[in-house]
């Protein structure tokens, strides 16, 4: 899950990083209270879970004499669709120069990677791909406490020595805040020192619990919804609901109907060893979706019991068509039960893909 | 066949837990039916003493070790102990270690798997099926029934594509020597270039089948590390960008790992890639017809 850019650096700044003086508003009303630390010269950005957000209008300058005004615009704006709740207020900084930091997990090394260029400020894959040679990364031990001075040398060249200081600093929130991701960008550096600019941490979903969060703001409430039955359930825009088992067979569902033409209209894994309830409401949740014409359902497995998935799709008793591929324990029972009721059972994917295709040509 | 044999003693850690206990007869149900040693012990801490389908239970993994021949385990234990059921494990000194949990927090998996690392063991998952070779061993919780023995390794990070997978090759008449799934996580231990260096040792191996997902780039990597013949099929080439599939390593990120990308560097090593898993065992024997 992605933090707010005032929750990151709310975060940064509790484990030492100096970032820009600033309050978070909810209107613009508040911003009157704060003139007088902001100084003469401000910076009002909206707090919104898009990315993009500066050059869709998001980020707005400001002075005492603006400020109301200024902030009033920023929250009758809607960016990216989405509207402004809440305004990082926050002083303007005097940059001499911007770097990029940030650490990131290492797929290849499966180890923590850590990544600098002082060619900050914009976009990093931008100079990932013009100038490769200008970003420097090393490889961080996750059994070790801190990035050791050889590394940081390495890592940091010619740059200004205060910022190994932040990069330790900023290894030890992505390690105790289970990031995915910890970067600062710009990274600046002042005639008052370095400051983080903007800040931003994605958390690992698997740790959210144990970092206090009880909501995946990352997902829609019907993706949260499915979160309480143990589903993985992402939203598409087509026609075709999608129930497998298993994120890759899942996926897989979806890619063939692609394959045929067709559109599917979400992502759902319904898990290991579904009972005929799960499956119940796993078809129920598809169902609701307004634009699901068909819906098809593929399980596989040998912990899945066919019978139960097979009461499961009856008890739904939805108005969609359920066309259904079925493999596995009691597959026999399941396929009477389902085809007394007068469903359409198929025995391969391909088959059940390419008619439900057909059925929303 | 690779990770294990017929004479490869498993451990299970979590052995008295709901899945632990489940999987522990269907891996010894197969072991019987394949004259194998299969599951020879258990660990769960505070259930020593007790016994698991004839299976005796100890409180730590050394204390097992020290009543029996070990060369391998599979790990059962809830999220929030698996990465320290690795370390232990690793400490004891087992070689192979599967670790079948998921939602083990990503920073733990980091750690478990340096700390096996340098324990010198290998550690394939987490959020893995496991492997099964058929004939031989079953280390997890892949269904045997759909399995036949034959000369066609298989890696895989998905659990049910790959039983997709393997029934068609079944179906088709070929058989498979190993079939792995390495794990659906962005940090997994074993990963395809450590598996193809595996089954490049293996005699019985001729040929493997690649199956990816998107995130990341270790299929090309792997493809690109061996000299054994590949067929690869990669799911994923409709996931929308920023959106987890299902396993938190399947996320497309500012546009690395998605799945044409993936397929065109695949191709470009002259692996063929195909479009749907139905095709798979066709193209398996296209290889077998160019050797």
């Amino acid at each position: 899950m992605k933090l707010r850019e005032y929750e990151a650096k709310r975060v940064i700044k509790e484990y030492g990083i100096p970032v820009p003086a600033g309050f978070l508003i909810r209107s613009a009303d508040e911003i009157t209270g704060h003139i007088a630390e902001l100084g003469d010269k401000f910076v009002l950005k909206a707090q919104i879970d898009v990315g993009g957000r500066g050059k869709a209008g998001g980020i707005l300058m400001a002075d005492p004499a603006t400020a109301v005004a200024m902030a009033k615009e920023l929250f009758n704006k809607q960016i990216k669709g989405l509207p402004v709740k809440e305004v990082l207020a926050e002083q303007r900084l005097e940059i001499t120069h911007e770097y990029y930091l940030s650490i990131t997990i290492d797929r290849s090394s499966k180890q923590p990677l850590i990544l600098f260029t002082e060619a900050g400020g914009v976009d990093i894959e931008h100079t990932a791909k013009e100038n490769p040679q200008a970003i420097r990364t090393v490889i961080a031990n996750p059994l070790m406490r801190d990035i050791p001075p050889f590394l940081l040398r390495e890592l940091l060249g010619t740059a200004p020595k205060e910022i190994g200081v932040i990069v330790n600093k900023l290894y030890r929130v992505f390690v105790e805040k289970d990031a995915l991701l910890a970067e600062i960008n710009p990274l600046v550096t002042t005639p008052q020192g370095v400051f983080a600019a903007d800040a931003k941490i994605i958390v690992d979903d698997n740790a959210l619990g144990r970092q206090g969060f009880t909501v995946n703001r990352d997902l829609s409430e019907r993706e949260r919804d499915a979160e309480k039955y143990g589903f993985s359930y992402v939203e598409l825009d087509g026609a075709i609901g999608v129930i497998g088992n298993g994120a890759g067979l899942t996926m897989s569902t979806l890619d063939l109907i692609g394959f045929y033409g067709g559109k599917a209209a979400n992502f759902l894994d319904v898990g290991g060893g579904a009972e005929s309830e799960r499956v119940m409401h796993a078809v129920r949740l598809v169902a609701s979706v307004p634009s699901v014409k068909v819906i098809v359902v593929n399980l596989l497995g040998g912990i899945t019991k066919c019978d139960e998935v097979a009461k499961g799709i009856i008890s739904a008793g939805i108005s969609q068509k359920v066309i259904v591929r079925l493999a596995g324990t009691n597959e026999a029972e399941g396929r009477a039960m389902l085809l007394a009721k007068g469903y359409e059972m198929l025995d391969t994917m391909d088959l059940v893909v390419k008619k439900a295709v057909e059925v929303t040509a | 066949m690779i990770y294990g044999d017929k004479k490869t003693g498993v451990l299970v850690q979590g052995a008295t837990g709901k899945q632990g206990e489940f999987h522990i007869n269907l891996m010894n149900t197969y072991a019987r039916q394949v004259g194998g040693r299969g599951v020879i012990a258990g660990v769960t801490p505070g259930k020593g003493g007790k016994e698991v389908h004839g299976v005796p239970v100890y409180n730590t993994v050394k204390e097992a070790m020290r009543n029996h021949d070990i060369g391998a385990s599979a790990i059962f234990v809830p999220a929030a102990a698996a990465a320290d059921s690795i370390m232990e494990e690793a400490n004891a000194g087992i070689q192979t270690i599967v670790a079948i949990t998921e939602h083990i927090p990503v920073h733990d998996t980091m750690k478990a798997i340096a700390y096996a690392r340098m324990e010198g063991c290998s550690v394939i998952g987490p959020n893995c099926p496991g492997l099964l070779s058929p004939g031989e061993l079953k280390m997890g919780i892949m269904p045997a029934g759909l399995f036949s023995r034959g000369n066609v390794g298989v890696i895989s990070r998905s659990g049910t594509l790959t039983y997709e997978v393997v029934d068609e090759l079944t179906r088709a008449g070929i058989g498979q020597s190993t079939v792995i799934g390495i794990g659906g996580d962005p940090v997994i231990g074993q990963t395809f270039t450590d598996v193809l260096a595996q089954f490049e040792k293996d005699p019985q191996t001729k040929a493997v089948v690649l199956i990816g997902e998107v995130g990341g780039n270790l299929e090309e990597e792997g493809a690109n590390s061996t000299n054994l013949p590949i067929v690869s099929y990669i799911a994923g080439i409709s996931a929308p960008p920023d959106k987890r599939m299902g396993h938190a390593g399947a996320i497309v990120e500012g546009g690395e790992g998605d799945a044409r990308s993936k397929i065109a560097r695949l191709k470009k090593l002259g692996v063929p890639v195909a479009s749907r898993p139905s095709e798979i065992p066709e193209m398996v024997r296209e290889l077998f017809r160019g050797c």
